[in-house]
């Protein structure tokens, strides 16, 4: 599951490719043992559900450079879908519960078709504003259709009324778990085995040089909208996931404001690599549940995150960890260690000096007047006094001072590192 | 017998000035043909009404006797039609072996295929090396396209645009910006890849022209004053006068 540009070469043992995909298979089967509170198992099902789904957007931005300001459209149709065929009480009580996320998909599909049959005719600005348009459009439909919609309660099922799956009613968050990773393997794989199509591959020719590709034989309308289509469909499994995990699907499933989310969850994890927006996706997870938990600036640290990415990692954080491949290639990527650990430690320390500092303004600027006492990384202190500051400050001061210090060492380092031993350049 | 190429009475606006004037030309199959003009003569725009990037204005072109007009680039390229540009249009961001094998898909038959694997393909695999040996980029198969040289970029370009199986290639100056020994490289590559094919080109370089076309046509104003072998188009005192006279005196 490596990038597209590089090829393997054909000698290569043909079981190591599939590697990736049965550790990670294990990986699903096991995590619910290792972290088992009720919690946990939420994360991660709302972290496979964001995985399928960014994987699908970056079909559309990565494999078919087709930026989307609307996709969760796609997957909030597929959601609702599925919650109305769980109210059909005689039909949904002959379909098992597994089964139901091919109707969302379907769905997703379909809409896709029919908003793609025009808004695929051209790539770019024009595209990015239609797909914007018809994301409002929809949302908007949500107050307006309320027979499907449900307006602004949303609508909600009942999951268990399905028939059951040798036995199994879905009435445990783990036996919902297990069904979500099914879907999460069947999908990525059918996602990863796409892009190794003819019409996969011609994609990327297609995002690269749509003229050269109509040059080839191939109508790069259709490229786009064949891509459009198959997101569309991935998208809406990953909403009847959501409709299956929460039995609830309301505007917010729609808005622009869950298409911009797995966009940013996208690019975070980077477009350039089939495997970027799964990291993506579990990044902002985590950051979205546990650190929300711990702080209400979440988003706010969520956007510094990304805008450093995209600033100094355009190709996101799946982009960083291949730029070591190089490095592990020649077997240098050990003499990174220290520097790193220089580096980022005073990095750490600085981030954590600079985060106490804001969260202080935010507790002296907005808790209730005589509120003094904050608690901040575990330790309660007086918010008013002048010690915690003057120790924030410093922590971010030294560690920025360290930073700067240690930065050319690093690249020293790193270019050390990528240099083959003995060569000239 | 059809000709390869036919275009009749062929004109092009844009706006009210009158790029292509009129311009009749009957291409054999199996003819090498260069076109040759000043600067601004039109001979890119005729390219792009040949192969459906512009429509044409009035007149009519014909590929194996079949009319073009009103067709898309796409559709054009599966009747049997492929060409290169001015400027390098390659896929930079795939491999060249990636860049090639794109270019197998649709004359293979794959269409839009979205169910096999195209590394699961023997023909696929073995036809882009082909190809890739024919220009001689084997050593660089697995880089990105965007890495290779100027030239490099140039053979690939070639490379993709043979690739289709199309049987009129059609090259816009090929050898544009290209040192001595490049260009004869090129031309030698041109000269065995196009082997049994209709070729068409536009080109500047004198040397490459006259050493590679059968018969050459000359644009001016949009319009073609003569059309023969080279030695003929040489003589002729109307060419001489409008473009090549000066051009030879130069080189």
């Amino acid at each position: 599951m490596s990038d597209q540009t590089a090829t393997a070469p054909a000698t290569r043992s043909a079981l190591l490719p599939l590697a990736p995909w049965v550790l990670s298979a294990l990986l699903l089967l096991v995590l619910p043992f290792i972290f088992t509170a009720n919690s946990a198992i939420t994360i991660m099902n709302q972290m496979a559900i964001t995985i399928i789904f960014a994987l699908a957007y970056n079909m559309l931005l990565g494999q078919g450079g087709m930026l989307s300001f609307g996709h969760a459209v796609y997957a909030g149709v597929g959601g609702f879908a599925c919650v109305h065929i769980m109210n059909m009480d005689d039909f949904f009580a002959t379909i098992p519960l597994p089964v139901l996320p091919i109707f969302g998909g379907l769905m997703g599909m379909g809409l896709a078709m029919i908003v793609g049959s025009f808004s695929t005719r051209k790539a770019g600005t024009v595209f990015a504003m239609i797909s914007l348009g018809v994301g409002e459009l929809i949302a908007a439909c949500s107050v307006i259709i309320v027979v499907f919609f449900g307006g602004e309660e949303g609508i909600s099922g009942d999951r268990t009324y399905g028939l059951p799956t040798f036995g199994v009613e879905f009435l445990q968050q783990i036996e919902v778990y297990y069904l979500i990773a099914l879907w999460l393997m069947i999908s990525a794989i059918l996602m990863y085995l796409y892009s190794r199509t003819p019409l996969g591959r011609m994609a990327n020719a297609v995002r690269d040089n749509p003229e050269r590709a109509e040059f080839l034989g191939y109508s790069a309308r259709w490229v786009r909208f064949y891509s459009f289509v198959a997101s569309g469909f991935f998208a809406g499994i990953a909403g009847a996931l959501f409709a299956i995990n929460y039995e609830i699907l309301t505007e917010e499933n729609l808005n622009t404001t869950q298409s911009g989310i797995i966009l940013l969850v996208t690019f975070l994890g980077g477009v350039g690599f089939f495997f970027g927006p799964i990291i993506g996706a579990i990044v902002f997870t985590l950051v979205q549940t546990v650190l929300s938990l711990q702080t209400e600036l979440w988003g706010f640290y969520l956007g510094l995150i990304f805008v450093a990415t995209v600033m100094f990692f355009p190709g996101g954080l799946a982009g960083l960890i291949m730029m070591h491949v190089p490095a592990l290639r020649l077997g240098k990527l050990g003499r990174l260690g220290v520097p790193y650990l220089k580096t980022l430690g005073a990095g750490a320390v600085m981030a954590l000096g600079g985060a106490a500092l804001i969260e202080m303004i935010f507790h002296v600027r907005h808790a209730s007047s005589g509120d003094h006492e904050m608690v901040l990384f575990w330790i309660a202190f007086d918010s008013h006094s002048i010690l915690p500051w003057v120790i924030a400050s410093l922590a971010a001061a030294v560690g920025y001072f360290i930073v700067r210090r240690t930065a050319p060492d690093l690249m020293e380092a790193w270019n050390d590192a990528n240099t083959p031993d003995g060569g000239a350049s | 017998m059809t000709a390869a190429l036919e275009l009749n009475a062929l004109t092009k606006s844009f706006g009210k000035t009158e790029i292509i004037r009129g311009v009749d030309l009957s291409i054999p199959k199996g003819e090498r043909h260069a076109i040759i003009g000043p600067n601004g003569a039109g001979k890119s725009t005729l390219f792009n009404l040949i192969t459906g990037r512009f429509p044409q204005t009035g007149g009519s072109i014909a590929l194996h006797g079949a009319d073009l007009a009103g067709k898309a680039p796409f559709e054009i390229n599966r009747m049997g039609l492929s060409r290169s540009f001015q400027i390098t249009n390659i896929f930079p961001k795939m491999t060249v072996f990636e860049n090639v094998r794109c270019s197998l898909l649709w004359s293979m038959g794959y269409r839009y295929n979205f169910w096999s694997m195209v590394s699961r393909s023997p023909a696929l695999t073995t036809g882009a090396d082909a190809i890739l040996e024919q220009i001689n980029l084997t050593a660089r198969r697995d880089l990105p396209a965007g890495v290779l040289s100027y030239a490099e970029q140039r053979a690939l370009e070639i490379g993709i645009t043979i690739a289709g199986g199309a049987d009129v290639i059609m090259l816009d100056e090929p050898t544009a910006g290209m040192s001595h020994s490049e260009t004869d490289y090129i031309v030698e590559l041109i000269r065995t890849v196009t082997v049994g094919k209709t070729l068409i080109m536009v080109e500047h370089d004198m040397g490459v022209v006259f050493g590679l076309a059968d018969r050459i046509s000359v644009l001016v104003y949009g319009e073609i004053i003569a059309t023969g072998t080279p030695e003929a188009v040489r003589a002729d005192p109307r060419v001489q006068e409008a473009y090549l006279g000066a051009a030879l005196e130069d080189h």
